[in-house]
């Protein structure tokens, strides 16, 4: 069979064989059905198929250009080439106080306020507030890192390391 | 059209030698991939249950949804044992899907050069298989996004939620399982590979990995620190969804999601809609309210008589779709008895309508519910007499259902005899 010939063990479906094609197509057929769903609405199609365009155009080619351009442009300061500048210890928690941002943007920005307010009861606010002691918590923490570790190599600058690398 | 030459990409991104980050490879995405791997199932199978759990089959329970489509899978009854089990998959659903987001970007960071894979289309298999990533990308973008603007109450899309997300999710599962079954061989034998071996034999050995950049940058950061930081993206938004799962003294770690506040008191726990949002006056949940039982025969019932019956107690939750629950002590009279009261015995499902005519003004609970009992309509928690917020003068309340199918506000309750 065309499908046996295709599998191998270890090396899974062949790019381009048979069952690659068989495999594409089932996923699309899958894909194909739910779209006939979402089509119970009518009127929600374009702009569910906007919002899924939407989110492939605005991560690929804008998100993701953005803070690679943005993470080159810090590298690239003049500050952060000098050599022994800690930026790894910035970099880490700026991209997690980034990530807490956009994933509880609606909350920070206030945009599901009222919503939640009426489902609640609650009129809760200060997420923004919330959101900057965190994020400096997570700066405060590397920096505790760092400076553990910058202490720890200055008091044993010669000790050797635990795990010695194995025979070349 | 003009023949795109393979070995000459246009300037810019087409060109390998664009993509200069030293992270980037084979072992990168496969560790990434093996973590969506394990975790987008579960949020899979838990969005599918969910699904299962609204019982969407029964009554009007579907809100306008066909459910006659291949791909409404409605598959069994919904058990109401154990009675937190609703609040386990919905609170593992929205924590394990938020907490793989992080991975998500991670892994879609991993691969971008291959968007910009030169020529674009080999050939109609290619082509098919680029159109099958598409949906996988923007499926679980568009899944993720919902999503999470779903559990914040920003209801910025014009669509209906629960359409768009649950066809969303099977475009996205479609296009999942085909990537699984193209990338498993990738998958296991780049992660078999020891890390060592692949060293010696990328640089130069002819054979460079598609991922690994030819022209590689200066080394910014680790390997290892990268991933340390995705997980620990995982777990800051991991905890942020267990914590409104959990409740009780976890809650407040919720501190960025609406569900990690309550208010005081022993009433303070959460509500999903206020008797305020409802626009129910306090007129109609005054003295004069009754509830209808309708089965045989027409039963109604005011506060008083109902007070009058046998009444139990059980700590039961409620379990949000948006993924928060929390356990009470719920007391009321047995859905059963108010089924044997209006004449209808044997297995039966019920049809409660609310005061309230909003989309979740009513809702059907199968013979399963019924037959429970441990499943009420409710007139105290916590010892004391429900509040307006909480349904009073009476609510429904049963074991692993969705929250919003604990109707409040209680105005009629059709029970129909059906064959379990």
């Amino acid at each position: 069979m065309g499908l046996d010939h295709d599998l191998q063990a270890g090396d899974g479906v062949k790019p381009g064989g048979r069952a690659a094609a068989a495999a594409i197509l089932v996923g699309l057929a899958i894909a194909a059905a739910a779209v006939v769903g979402w089509f119970q609405r009518p009127r929600d199609v374009v702009t569910v198929l906007l919002w899924f365009a939407g989110a492939i155009v605005l991560h690929d080619l804008v998100v993701l250009p953005l803070y690679s351009l943005l993470d080159r442009v810090v590298l690239g300061a003049r500050r952060v080439r000098e050599a022994g500048f800690p930026i790894v210890y910035v970099r880490i928690p700026a991209v997690l106080s980034a990530l807490l941002l956009i994933v509880f943007s609606p909350g920070i920005l206030g945009l599901g306020a009222a919503t939640a307010r009426g489902a609640s009861g609650i009129a809760e606010h200060g997420y923004g507030v919330r959101w900057l002691v965190a994020s400096g918590v997570i700066f405060a923490l590397s920096g505790l890192v760092y400076a553990l570790r910058t202490l720890s190599a200055r008091s044993a600058p010669a000790a050797p390391r635990r795990r010695a690398a194995g025979p070349a | 059209m003009p023949r795109l030459d393979p070995a000459a990409p246009p300037p810019g991104p087409f060109r390998p030698g664009f993509w200069r980050s030293p992270l980037r490879g084979p072992r990168l995405t496969a560790i990434l991939g093996l973590v969506l791997l394990i975790g987008l199932p579960v949020v899979i199978i838990t969005g599918l249950l969910s699904n299962d759990a609204y019982q969407p089959g029964l009554g009007g329970n579907a809100l306008g949804r066909s459910v006659g489509a291949p791909l409404d899978l409605y598959l069994f009854g919904w058990p109401t044992h154990p009675a937190w089990l609703y609040a386990l998959s919905q609170g593992l659903h929205v924590s394990v899907g938020l907490a793989v987001f992080p991975v998500l970007l991670a892994k879609l960071w991993s691969v971008i050069p291959r968007l910009f894979e030169w020529p674009p289309v080999r050939g109609p298999v290619h082509a098919l298989e680029r159109l099958s990533l598409a949906l996988l990308v923007g499926g679980a973008l568009f899944e993720f996004v919902t999503g999470i603007f779903n559990v914040q109450y920003w209801y910025v899309f014009s669509f209906r939620f629960v359409q768009a997300h649950y066809y969303g999710a099977w475009v996205f599962t479609g296009a999942f399982l085909t990537h699984v079954a193209l990338k498993l061989g990738t998958l296991r034998s780049t992660l078999r590979t020891r890390s060592e071996v692949a060293a010696l034999a990328a640089p130069g050995a002819g054979s460079r990995a598609l991922l690994d950049s030819p022209n590689p940058g200066p080394v910014t950061i680790s390997r290892r620190a990268m991933l340390g930081t995705v997980g620990a993206g995982s777990l800051l938004l991991g905890v942020q969804g267990a914590a409104q799962a959990i409740g009780g003294p976890l809650r407040p770690l919720a501190f960025l999601l609406p569900r990690g506040s309550t208010r005081p008191g022993r009433l303070g726990f959460p509500v999903n809609r206020t008797v305020a949002g409802a626009g129910i006056s306090a007129r109609s949940i005054g003295p004069d309210w009754r509830v209808t039982l309708i089965g045989a025969r027409r039963v109604s019932l005011s506060r008083e008589r109902l007070l009058a019956l046998p009444q139990h107690t059980y700590d039961l939750p409620i379990a949000c779709v948006e993924g928060w629950s929390t356990t009470q002590r719920w007391s009321g009279v047995r859905l059963r008895d108010l089924a044997a009261l209006c004449g209808v015995g044997g297995p039966a499902e019920v049809t409660s309508q609310s005061l309230d005519h909003g989309t979740y003004g009513h809702a059907t609970l199968g013979h399963e519910q019924v037959a429970d009992e441990r499943s009420l309509l409710a007139l105290h928690v916590n010892g004391v007499a429900l509040s307006p917020d909480h349904g009073f003068p009476a609510r429904v309340i049963s074991p692993a259902v969705p929250g919003v199918h604990c109707t409040k506000w209680v105005s009629t309750m059709t029970f129909r005899p059906v064959t379990a």
